[in-house]
């Protein structure tokens, strides 16, 4: 909010620089962004909090300066005239809660003109523009009293007025010109032919004073926050008044605002005033007492402030001190100050004043339980897949419902605001990241890419604790290349897999929606996750340049299954090898042989290298060639060829025997 | 005879020492040592020699034989050492390396300073209740102090969670990582010292300085005689060890519902040292986090006494925090993951 010095200078003697005004300001919690200078004037850009709606306006910041500086602020009371009455309109209200008061003020004969050049300064340089001395008049009112008011052209309106709800699809023309079709959720003002503003918003155009008024109907009220919130929110309009009422107007200033608006509306319009009318109450709200301990307030905040310096700070801040005694201080807070609820308001009032700079800086002792939890599996993982050579990327959760519909995902959850339709759904796989960060590098040019996220994925459906969704920890791994590279993604998966030390891990040929060439990952019986090439229409579909490599793994389950390392021994005994080469149907499964070959070989068998395969020129047709080097160790001593030959000969009788293989 | 061969010797040597390339080398090894050279020609006469100078001359042509190859073999390695020498000047193999994203990096390395401070790390879940969300947090269901903490609201039936007069109320996607504090606090009893990092979701337009998703940490810490300037020191020892040993804090006086007394806090600026320049509009301050005193109302929605225990809280934006020690001027480039960002980091 902006604000004028000379402004506030109506209501405090002020000889500070403006320089140190902003920075008593800021260091009090009105934090002041930027202030610059306006011919003799200095306007100051005021950051307010949301709790402090007594600082929006020019009175409550000159009473909060009074109160840091020692000083009083002076606000003169305006006569306070109610007669005659106003008999030509009622006002009805149709919800008391919607807005618990209403008053308006008739003021006849008025002559529209420009204001005079003081009070556009005002306006101006608290960033509102001069419209004629009637408008001006209520915004320099709303400006210092803080309660927004508003002017309407009284021989505009037809019969009485009423504040009500808008019916549904009920037209409003504002005075900036839009056209809105309202509904329930607007609390408007009306007559008994049309909404003439939606109320504590915007005045209509068709009750708005112009050059022509004669006579003018002066509005004030009190409209429920939470209704303006809406109405506003509805209507996508925010203006100076909403964003007052929003955050609650003080009723001990209604009838002042209006008071003085009337009065400086007569003298600038040479009007003359012919009645007021009421509706409603004003709900003063029952003054409180808060007890609290000096000792319990310095063991508070970790600093020992002495008690005639915080009973000084509170009675600038207008605190009513009731009781100090022994037991405690007990304090009146100000009625314009309704969100000092308790004890711990009180302290910050104190603190605030008193300067946060003056804490001193205290390290505790701070002894919890250690714990070793899923933060830290993941930054080890993080750490050995960064070890692997691969690059983390970190994708939007939040992806669109057609992206997954393409890719056949179920269970989605939705978003039922989305800011767009591209992102309205929460991803239940990481693909969609996965093909987005693919997309975008191929097409910058980098090719080959190897990546993984950790991040989670959300589905429908129960979970262990009863919730209605479910949240998964899950890590992607993202491959592309121009040539096959399922082995090399094969082969971080069983890294990744040894990594956690899971026990029984097993890879099964299984198929994959979206994927060729799918394996599922399993340990014992739980599946892990898959690997796989994402299919060529896919590929194709969402105009990726190489393939993609796509493993996604559930490392909650990972995690839970995650072995402790236990050091195994090693043979340091030489090993020896023989090499086997033989014709395979192609219909059989390399796991199956070796699986025979390592059984045989036990318990000299090390390992099984793959030299060659082939296919093509002298290759039966439905065959290929394989040659395998056979590694044989002991444990305890050299072998020698014999006890090798021995064994290599009887894996070659075995696998001789079996259909489909030819040794050559 | 042993003149001529001493002479061939000599004659050898030296021209061989002079020889200039590989192709001269050669030219000379067949001169000398060739099928018609005088050496292979001397050798040929051995036969006809009497029997002791057959002998004598035999091994004295053998050991010029030698010599001459040994002189030929020397020069070469010349050439060798002159032929392996290549061009360093060239470029470096690129070296393929694995990276953490840099916004993971600043995460772990701000959980590890709290963790060194004595704080446990718990993550929590994205989606979340707005009894979790808002209400327990004293921040009213519709009320201005709400904007900033707007949220992505789920096509998921109500929770029932919370047991007598604490609806859950709608599932949502978190708009800070509060929330997994307030579970702590339901569970377990102080002292409780957590630092709660991951990922927060507002329906915010996406710009420089906007996402809809970012990443959050927040922390507090509840015990018997936990205060204001425990929050001050803490803070203080984090940014002294993340930004640098320099650094100035500033605690301005602020407004959450959530704590009271509430402070925003400033560092000074790493650009300018304080003097003012555009990065802190002028000002020489930084904000960088917010912070308080835990509002008794939120120690008491989790069964915590507010009469025993008090606490402090903070949360900060890590994004925000990569964005300013890293001078990184676009929020977007965190999660376009271009390789030519991703690869410019080296933190570990």
């Amino acid at each position: 909010m902006k604000f004028s010095l000379d402004f506030i200078k109506e209501f405090i003697d002020l000889d500070d620089s403006s320089q140190s005004i902003a920075s008593r300001l800021t260091m009090a919690g009105m934090e002041i962004g930027d202030f610059e200078q306006a011919g003799g004037d200095w306007i100051f850009d005021a950051e307010i909090t949301t709790n402090r709606y007594d600082w929006l306006s020019m009175i409550g910041i000159a009473k909060e300066l009074a109160a840091l500086l020692g000083k009083k602020a002076e606000i003169k009371i305006p006569r306070l005239i109610k007669e005659p009455a106003l008999k030509e309109i009622d006002i009805i209200i149709e919800n008391k809660n919607d807005c618990p008061v209403y008053l308006v003020r008739l003021i006849k004969g008025v002559k529209v003109e420009e204001s005079p050049s003081w009070l556009k300064q005002r306006l101006v340089n608290c960033g509102l523009n001069a419209v004629n001395n009637l408008v001006d008049s209520t915004n320099y009112c709303m400006l210092k009293w803080g309660n927004p008011l508003h002017a309407f052209d009284f021989d505009k309106i037809e019969g009485n007025i009423y504040v009500r709800r808008a019916k549904k699809g009920e037209k409003f023309l504002g005075l900036d010109d839009k056209e809105r079709s309202l509904n329930k959720n607007n609390l408007v003002i009306a007559d008994e032919k049309k909404v003439i503003a939606l109320a504590g918003i915007m005045g209509a155009k068709n009750a708005e004073v112009d050059e022509n008024t004669k006579n003018v109907l002066l509005e004030a009220a009190v409209f429920s926050p939470l209704a303006i919130r809406c109405s506003r929110r509805d209507a996508v309009l925010e203006t100076e008044s909403s964003y007052r009422f929003e955050r609650k107007v003080f009723f001990d200033y209604l009838e002042l605002a209006s008071a003085e608006a009337a009065d400086k509306i007569i003298s600038l319009s040479k009007g003359k005033f012919c009645g007021y009318k009421s509706k409603g109450e004003s709900v003063c709200r029952e003054r409180i007492k808060i007890s609290f301990s000096l000792s319990k307030l310095n063991d508070y905040l970790g600093i020992i402030i002495p008690e005639s310096e915080v009973k000084t700070i509170l009675e600038n801040l207008e605190f009513t001190i009731t009781k100090a005694s022994q037991e405690g201080i007990e304090v009146e807070p100000p009625s314009f100050r309704m969100d000092i609820q308790r004890e711990v308001d009180v302290y910050e009032e104190v603190v605030r004043v008193y300067g946060y700079e003056k804490i001193p800086l205290v390290l505790p002792f701070i002894a919890v339980e250690a714990s070793r939890g899923i933060y830290e599996f993941k930054k080890s993982l993080r750490n050995f897949l960064v070890g692997l050579g691969l690059k983390e990327v970190i994708t939007y959760s939040i992806t669109g419902e057609k992206f997954l519909e393409k890719l056949n995902e179920e269970n989605v959850i939705k978003i039922v605001n989305p800011l767009r339709q591209q992102e309205n759904a929460l991803r239940s796989t990481l693909l969609p990241g996965a093909i987005d960060v693919v997309r975008y590098n191929l097409n910058q040019k980098s090719g080959c890419l190897r990546l993984f996220e950790i991040a989670d994925i959300y589905k429908k459906g129960k979970d262990s604790q009863g919730e209605s969704f479910r949240e998964i920890f899950s890590l992607s791994l993202i491959i592309t290349d121009k040539e096959n590279r399922i082995f090399y993604l094969k082969g971080i998966v069983e890294e990744i897999l040894k990594f956690a030390n899971v026990e029984n891990y097993a890879f099964k040929e299984k198929g994959q929606i979206n994927f060729t060439n799918a394996l599922e990952i399993l340990n014992n019986d739980t599946v892990l996750g898959f690997l796989g090439r994402l299919d060529k229409d896919k590929k194709e579909g969402f105009d990726l340049k190489e393939d993609l490599y796509f493993t996604q793994i559930n490392l909650e389950a990972l995690c839970r299954q995650k072995k402790d390392k236990i050091f195994v021994p090693f043979s340091r005994f030489p090993f020896i090898s023989r090499d086997i080469s033989m014709a395979i149907e192609k219909k059989k499964k390399f796991l199956d042989i070796e699986a025979t070959i390592k059984k045989e070989a036990q318990p000299y068998f090390k390992k099984i290298e793959i030299l060659d395969t082939y296919e093509g020129k002298n290759v039966p047709a439905g065959f290929y060639f394989l040659t395998l080097r056979i590694y044989y160790q002991a444990g305890n001593k050299t072998l020698t060829s014999q006890e090798v030959d021995a064994v290599h000969n009887k894996i070659r009788d075995i696998l001789t025997k079996i259909e489909g293989i030819t040794l050559r | 005879m042993e003149e001529q061969l001493k002479k061939i010797e000599n004659e050898a040597q030296q021209e061989i020492a002079q020889a200039e390339s590989r192709e001269r080398l050669e030219q000379l090894k067949v001169k000398y040592l060739g099928r018609k050279s005088m050496v292979t020609r001397l050798f040929t006469k051995i036969p006809v020699l009497e029997r002791e100078e057959k002998a004598k001359i035999g091994k004295a042509l053998n050991l010029l034989k030698q010599r001459i190859n040994f002189f030929l073999e020397e020069r070469a390695k010349n050439f060798e050492k002159k032929e392996e020498r290549i061009d360093l000047t060239f470029p470096p193999e690129k070296i393929n390396r694995g990276i953490k994203h840099i916004l993971a990096c600043v995460d772990e390395n701000i959980c590890e300073i709290f963790k060194n401070l004595g704080f446990m790390i718990v993550e929590g879940r994205e989606i979340e209740d707005e009894w979790h969300n808002f209400t327990a947090l004293n921040i009213p269901l519709e009320h201005p102090s709400r904007d900033v903490f707007d949220t992505f609201y789920l096509d998921l039936p109500v929770s029932d969670y919370g047991g007598e007069n604490k609806g859950g109320g709608k599932y949502l996607l978190r708009s800070h990582t509060s929330p997994s504090q307030i579970r702590v606090m339901e569970k377990r009893k102080p002292p409780l010292a957590v630092i709660s990092p991951g990922r927060v979701y507002r329906p915010d337009k996406v710009d420089a300085s906007h996402s809809f998703m970012f990443y959050q940490i927040e922390g507090f810490c509840v015990d018997k005689n936990i205060n204001f300037s425990h929050l001050k020191g803490v803070l203080f020892s984090f940014a002294k060890s993340f930004f640098s040993e320099d650094v100035k804090l500033r605690f301005r006086p602020h407004f959450f519902p959530f704590t009271e007394p509430s402070a925003e806090v400033d560092i000074s600026c790493m650009i300018c040292k304080g003097r003012g320049c555009s990065v802190c509009s002028q000002s020489g301050w930084v904000e960088v986090l917010g912070c308080g005193m835990i509002h008794p109302e939120v120690l008491e929605a989790c069964g915590i006494d507010f009469d025993r225990y008090q606490g402090f809280a903070f949360g900060m934006g890590v994004d925000r925090m990569a964005m300013l020690k890293y001078r990184i001027n676009d929020i977007r480039l965190f999660y376009e993951n271009d390789l030519r960002f991703l690869e410019q980091f080296y933190e570990v």
